[in-house]
C-alpha cells in the first residue's frame, strides 16, 4: 500500500473506530476482509431476494452453529477456516433436512423452516454450552459466532473470508444472466431447456456459503440479514439488476465496515447487531428518501394525481353549472359542494383545485360576458377560454374511455386481460386515481349506448 | 452454571419450563395450522427491543410492563411489514426479515449498553436463565415458588383463558377466515389476539430459553403433534403433552451432560418431531414403509397362486411341476402359500387346495374381465392388455367384478380365447 493512502485513511478510520491509536496493518487488513463479505452478501443476496426467496439463508444460518461446534470438537483447534467449513456442512444439512420433510410429511413449509431453525440452533447451542462446561482448551471463544465478534479476527482469517467473498461474487457474475432468468420468468427458463432445479440449487447453494462467510462479522443469529437488508435497501433505488447489484453491495460493505468501527469503539459490544443496525439504517433512509419507490416518492405522485384529478372535477362541475351557453356563471360554494361529495378531505383538495385553477387563469372572476341574473352577482365566476377548451377536452376524453370499455364489453372481450389501449394514453391527465373514483362518482360521464345494428 | 443437587431445585425447574413450553405448545398449534409460523419466529425475535426498553424504564422480568412492551414490539413488527407492504411495496417475507432482524439486533445492542444498570444481559438473550431461576423465588401461600414459574402459570393461563373463549372465532379463522369474515366474526381482532398471546408467550419462554429458541417452542410441538393427530383440540392436547415432555426431558438430560437447558429442551424437540415423522399413523415413514410391504406381500402371494393355477390351465391337469419363483418375495411367498394349506406339494408336483383355488381363480378373473373389457373399450392392441390387467387384478373386488361380467355379453372369454372363471360363491 502506498504511504500516502495509508496516512489518508487513517485518520478516518481511527475516528470512525472512536480510539486515537485504532489503527494498524491488522485492523485494516480484518476491516478489508469485513468489507468484501459485505460486499458479497449482498450482491449474492440480490439474486435470492429477486428469486423472491430472501430468507431461504435463515434456516442454513442458524444451522451453523452446530457445526462449528461440532468441528471444534472433531478437530480441537480453533481455527477459522476449519470452524467455517464445519459450519459450512451443517448448513448443508439443515437444507438437506428441510428438503427432507418436506418431501416426506405433510408438515408445511413455514413450519418445516421453523423446525430447522429452532432444532438445528438448539442443537448449536447446547453443544457450545456443553463445551464451554468443560473447559476444552481453546473452546472459550465458540460463543462469539453467536452474534458475530471480528476484534478476533487474525490476517489470514480476513484473507480467507475475502478470498472466499471474491469467489462468490465472481461465480454470480458469471452465472447472472441464468440466475436473472430464473428470476423473472422462470416458466421460460424451464421451457428453453435450463436446468431449472439445479441452478436454484446452486443459488441456495451460494447463499449458504455467504451466510457461513458473514458467521465472523454478524453471527448465526443475525447473519440472515446481511443477505436481506442491502438488497432490499438497493431495490428501492434502481429497477436495474445491473445497478441493483453493486448497489446492495455497496450497502452491504459500508454497513459492515460501520458496524466493525462502532463494535471497535465500544469493545462489549458484539458486530453482529452493529452491521444489522447499520443496515438497516440505510435501509430506512432508503425506504423514506428513494426516488419512484421511495415512501416521499409515492406520497408525492399520488398528491400530484389527486390534485390533477381534482382540478378536472371542479372543470366539469363548471362546465355542468355554467348552463348551456355556458354563460350563466359559477358560485364558488357551489361548485366546491358539488366537486368535493361529502368527506373533508375532498372539500380540502377541492378547495385546493380551485385555488390552482384560478391562479392558472382557468376560471376568472365574474366578468362581462355573463348573462344578468338576480341575486348572487356578487360572487359569480366563470371558466375562461382556455379553462371551457380544457374541460370539453376533459369530457371528450373520458366519453372516449367509456367508449372504449364499452365496445370491449360488446365484443365479449375481457378488458381486465386483453389489449386495451393505456388508459393513461387515452385519457391523459383526466386519468382518476381509484381513491377519487370511489369518493366521488362521475354524473355526467355516462357511457354513450352503440346503436343497436337491427 | 452451577447446579444444585437439591431435588426440588430440579423440580422447580422442570415445572417452569414445563408451564413455559405448555403455553408456547398452545399458541404454536394455532400458528402452524395457519401457516404462521415464520411470524412466531420473527415476533419471538421482535420482542427483545420492546422487554429491552420495558426493563430499562423500571419494569421488572415477568412484570406486567415487559409484557405490554412485548405485546407492542409484536404487533409494531407485523405492523411494520404490512406498513412496508402496501407503503413502499416490500414482498411480506423480504419485509420480515427486515423488521425482525433489525428489532433484533436494536434489542441486543440495547441490553448491551444497559447490562451494567439492569439484570438483563446478551447472555440471557440468548440462552434463557431457566437454571438460575430457581433460586429466584417468591412465597405464594406460605411456600417460596420460583418468581418464573408464577409468571409462567399465570401466562399459561391467560393464554388458555383467551383460546378456551375465543375458540369458536379462533377456528373459524384459522379454517377458513374468508367464510369467517362474510359472517361476522371480527378475523382481525382474532388474528391480532393470536399475535398478542404469541408474544406473552415468547416472554415467558423468552426468560426460560431466549429469544431465539423460543420459535422451537412454538414450532414443533404443534408441528409433532399434527402428524400424530387429526382434530384440533387433539393437536392441541398432545402439542401440550409434547411441549411438557421435551421440557422435562430436555432439563434432565441439560442436567446429566451439564449443557445448556434450552439447547437440550430444542434438541429433545426435534428428537420428538423426528420420532412423530417416523412413527405417525397414516403416513409416517413406518407406517407407509409397512403398508408398501403388505401390499407387496399380497401381490406376491396372489401372483404365486395365479401362476399355479394358470400352470394347471395350460396343462389341464390338477399337478402340476412347481413354476420358476421369481423374486426372494415370490419364494417366501411361495412358502407362506404352503404352509397355509393353500397349496399342496406332492412327489415334486404341486395342487391347489380348495381355498387355493378359489382364490387364485378370483385373480385370474379379475384380471381376465378386466382384459376383456378394456378390449372392447379402449382400442388397444391386444398385446397391450396384459400390463394394465397385471395391475389392476389386485385391485378389482367382488362388486366390481360384477358389475364389468354385466356389461359383456353373457359367456364371453378373454381376448386370448380363454374361459373366464365364474365367481365363487363362498
Amino acid at each position: 500500500m502506498t504511504p500516502w493512502l495509508w496516512f489518508s485513511i487513517r485518520p478516518v478510520i481511527a475516528s470512525a473506530s472512536g480510539t486515537s491509536f485504532g489503527l494498524t496493518y491488522n485492523t485494516l487488513v480484518v476491516v478489508t476482509g469485513v468489507a468484501a463479505v459485505g460486499f458479497a452478501a449482498g450482491v449474492v443476496g440480490s439474486l435470492a431476494l429477486l428469486r423472491r426467496r430472501p430468507l431461504v439463508g435463515d434456516a442454513a444460518a442458524h444451522a451453523t452453529l452446530a457445526g462449528v461446534a461440532l468441528a471444534f470438537l472433531a478437530t480441537g483447534r480453533r481455527d477459522l477456516p476449519t470452524l467455517l467449513v464445519g459450519a459450512f456442512v451443517s448448513a448443508v444439512a439443515a437444507l438437506a433436512t428441510l428438503v427432507f420433510i418436506r418431501r416426506v410429511t405433510r408438515t408445511r413449509d413455514d413450519a418445516a423452516t421453523a423446525i430447522v431453525i429452532g432444532v438445528s440452533f438448539g442443537i448449536g447451542l447446547a453443544l457450545i454450552s456443553g463445551i464451554t462446561a468443560r473447559g476444552l482448551p481453546g473452546g472459550g471463544g465458540l460463543e462469539q459466532f453467536l452474534l458475530g465478534h471480528t476484534a478476533a479476527l487474525t490476517v489470514r482469517d480476513a484473507a480467507v473470508l475475502a478470498v472466499v467473498s471474491l469467489l462468490a461474487v465472481v461465480v454470480v457474475a458469471v452465472g447472472l444472466k441464468e440466475a436473472v432468468v430464473l428470476s423473472f420468468d422462470a416458466e421460460f427458463a424451464a421451457a428453453t431447456g435450463w436446468p431449472v432445479g439445479l441452478l436454484d440449487l446452486a443459488l441456495v447453494g451460494i447463499v449458504a456459503v455467504m451466510v457461513v462467510v458473514g458467521l465472523p462479522a454478524a453471527g448465526a443469529v443475525l447473519v440472515t440479514a446481511m443477505v436481506v437488508i442491502p438488497p432490499v435497501a438497493a431495490r428501492q433505488w434502481t429497477d436495474r439488476v445491473g445497478r441493483m447489484l453493486p448497489l446492495a453491495g455497496l450497502i452491504g460493505l459500508a454497513a459492515a465496515v460501520a458496524g466493525v468501527a462502532a463494535s471497535a469503539a465500544r469493545p462489549g459490544l458484539s458486530t453482529g447487531p452493529l452491521v444489522v443496525l447499520s443496515a438497516a439504517a440505510i435501509c430506512a433512509v432508503s425506504f423514506l428518501i428513494a426516488p419512484q419507490r421511495g415512501w416521499i416518492a409515492r406520497r408525492w405522485s399520488a398528491a400530484v394525481l389527486e390534485n390533477q384529478w381534482s382540478r378536472g372535477r371542479v372543470l366539469e362541475v363548471c362546465l355542468q353549472l355554467s348552463g348551456p351557453d355556458g354563460r350563466d356563471g359559477v358560485d364558488p360554494t357551489a361548485v366546491m359542494l358539488r366537486a368535493a361529495g361529502d368527506s373533508w378531505a375532498g372539500r380540502r383538495t377541492a378547495s385546493r383545485a380551485w385555488q390552482s385553477l384560478a391562479r392558472d387563469g382557468l376560471i376568472l372572476p365574474g366578468g362581462s360576458g355573463l348573462k344578468p341574473r338576480r341575486g348572487d352577482a356578487g360572487n359569480r365566476w366563470q371558466l375562461s377560454n382556455a379553462g371551457m377548451a380544457m374541460a370539453w377536452e376533459r369530457r371528450r376524453r373520458i366519453e372516449a374511455w367509456n367508449h372504449v370499455l364499452d365496445e370491449a364489453v360488446e365484443s365479449g372481450r375481457d378488458w381486465l386481460t386483453l389489449d386495451l389501449p393505456d388508459p393513461v394514453d387515452v385519457l391523459g391527465s383526466a386519468v382518476a386515481p381509484a381513491t377519487s373514483v370511489r369518493r366521488a362518482p362521475l354524473p355526467v360521464a355516462t357511457p354513450r349506448v352503440p346503436e343497436s345494428q337491427d | 452454571m452451577t447446579l444444585d443437587p437439591n431435588l426440588t431445585v430440579h423440580a422447580w425447574s422442570m415445572a417452569t419450563a414445563a408451564a413455559v413450553s405448555a403455553s408456547c405448545g398452545l399458541v404454536g398449534g394455532f400458528l402452524v395450522v395457519r401457516r404462521m409460523s415464520l411470524l412466531g419466529d420473527a415476533i419471538s425475535h421482535a420482542v427483545l427491543p420492546g422487554i429491552a426498553v420495558a426493563v430499562l424504564a423500571g419494569g421488572s422480568l415477568g412484570g406486567p410492563f415487559v409484557f405490554a412492551g412485548a405485546v407492542a414490539a409484536a404487533l409494531a413488527t407485523v405492523w411494520l411489514t404490512q406498513a412496508l407492504h402496501a407503503g413502499v411495496g416490500l414482498a411480506e417475507d423480504a419485509g420480515a426479515g427486515v423488521v425482525f432482524t433489525s428489532l433484533f439486533a436494536l434489542g441486543v445492542v440495547i441490553v448491551t449498553l444497559a447490562a451494567s444498570r439492569v439484570d438483563l444481559d446478551p447472555e440471557c438473550v440468548l440462552y434463557g436463565i431457566l437454571e438460575l431461576s430457581a433460586f429466584d423465588r417468591v412465597p405464594v401461600a406460605g411456600v417460596l415458588v420460583p418468581r418464573a414459574l408464577v409468571t409462567a402459570v399465570v401466562v399459561l393461563a391467560l393464554v388458555s383463558g383467551l383460546l378456551a373463549s375465543t375458540w369458536r372465532w379462533q377456528m373459524f379463522t384459522a379454517f377458513d377466515p374468508a367464510a369467517a369474515r362474510a359472517v361476522g366474526v371480527p378475523v382481525t381482532a382474532v388474528t391480532t389476539s393470536l399475535l398478542a398471546a404469541t408474544a406473552v408467550a415468547a416472554v415467558a419462554g423468552f426468560e426460560a430459553v431466549g429469544a431465539v429458541l423460543v420459535v422451537a417452542m412454538l414450532v414443533v410441538p404443534a408441528a409433532t403433534a399434527e402428524l400424530l393427530v387429526q382434530r384440533m383440540h387433539h393437536v392441541l392436547f398432545v402439542a401440550v403433552g409434547v411441549a411438557v415432555l421435551a421440557a422435562c426431558a430436555g432439563w434432565i438430560a441439560a442436567w446429566y451432560w451439564n449443557a445448556s437447558a434450552a439447547g437440550m429442551i430444542a434438541v429433545v424437540l426435534g428428537c420428538c418431531y423426528a420420532v412423530a415423522v417416523v412413527v405417525a399413523p397414516g403416513d409416517g415413514i413406518l407406517a407407509r414403509g409397512l403398508s408398501r410391504l403388505q401390499f407387496s406381500w399380497r401381490v406376491a402371494c396372489e401372483d404365486r397362486l395365479a401362476q399355479i393355477w394358470r400352470s394347471c390351465e395350460a396343462e389341464d391337469s390338477p399337478a402340476v411341476p412347481l413354476p420358476d419363483a421369481g423374486g426372494l418375495l415370490e419364494r417366501l411367498a411361495g412358502m407362506w402359500l404352503e404352509r397355509s394349506g393353500r397349496v399342496n406339494r406332492r412327489d415334486g408336483l404341486v395342487t391347489l387346495s380348495e381355498v387355493g383355488r378359489r382364490e387364485a381363480e378370483m385373480v385370474v378373473r379379475s384380471h381376465r374381465l378386466w382384459e376383456t373389457w378394456l378390449g372392447r373399450h379402449a382400442d388397444l392392441p391386444a398385446d397391450h392388455l396384459h400390463p394394465p390387467a397385471e395391475w389392476l387384478e389386485h385391485h378389482l373386488g367382488a362388486a366390481m367384478r360384477e358389475r364389468i361380467e354385466a356389461e359383456l355379453p353373457h359367456g364371453e372369454s378373454d381376448p386370448h380365447g380363454r374361459t373366464i372363471p365364474p365367481e365363487s360363491n363362498s
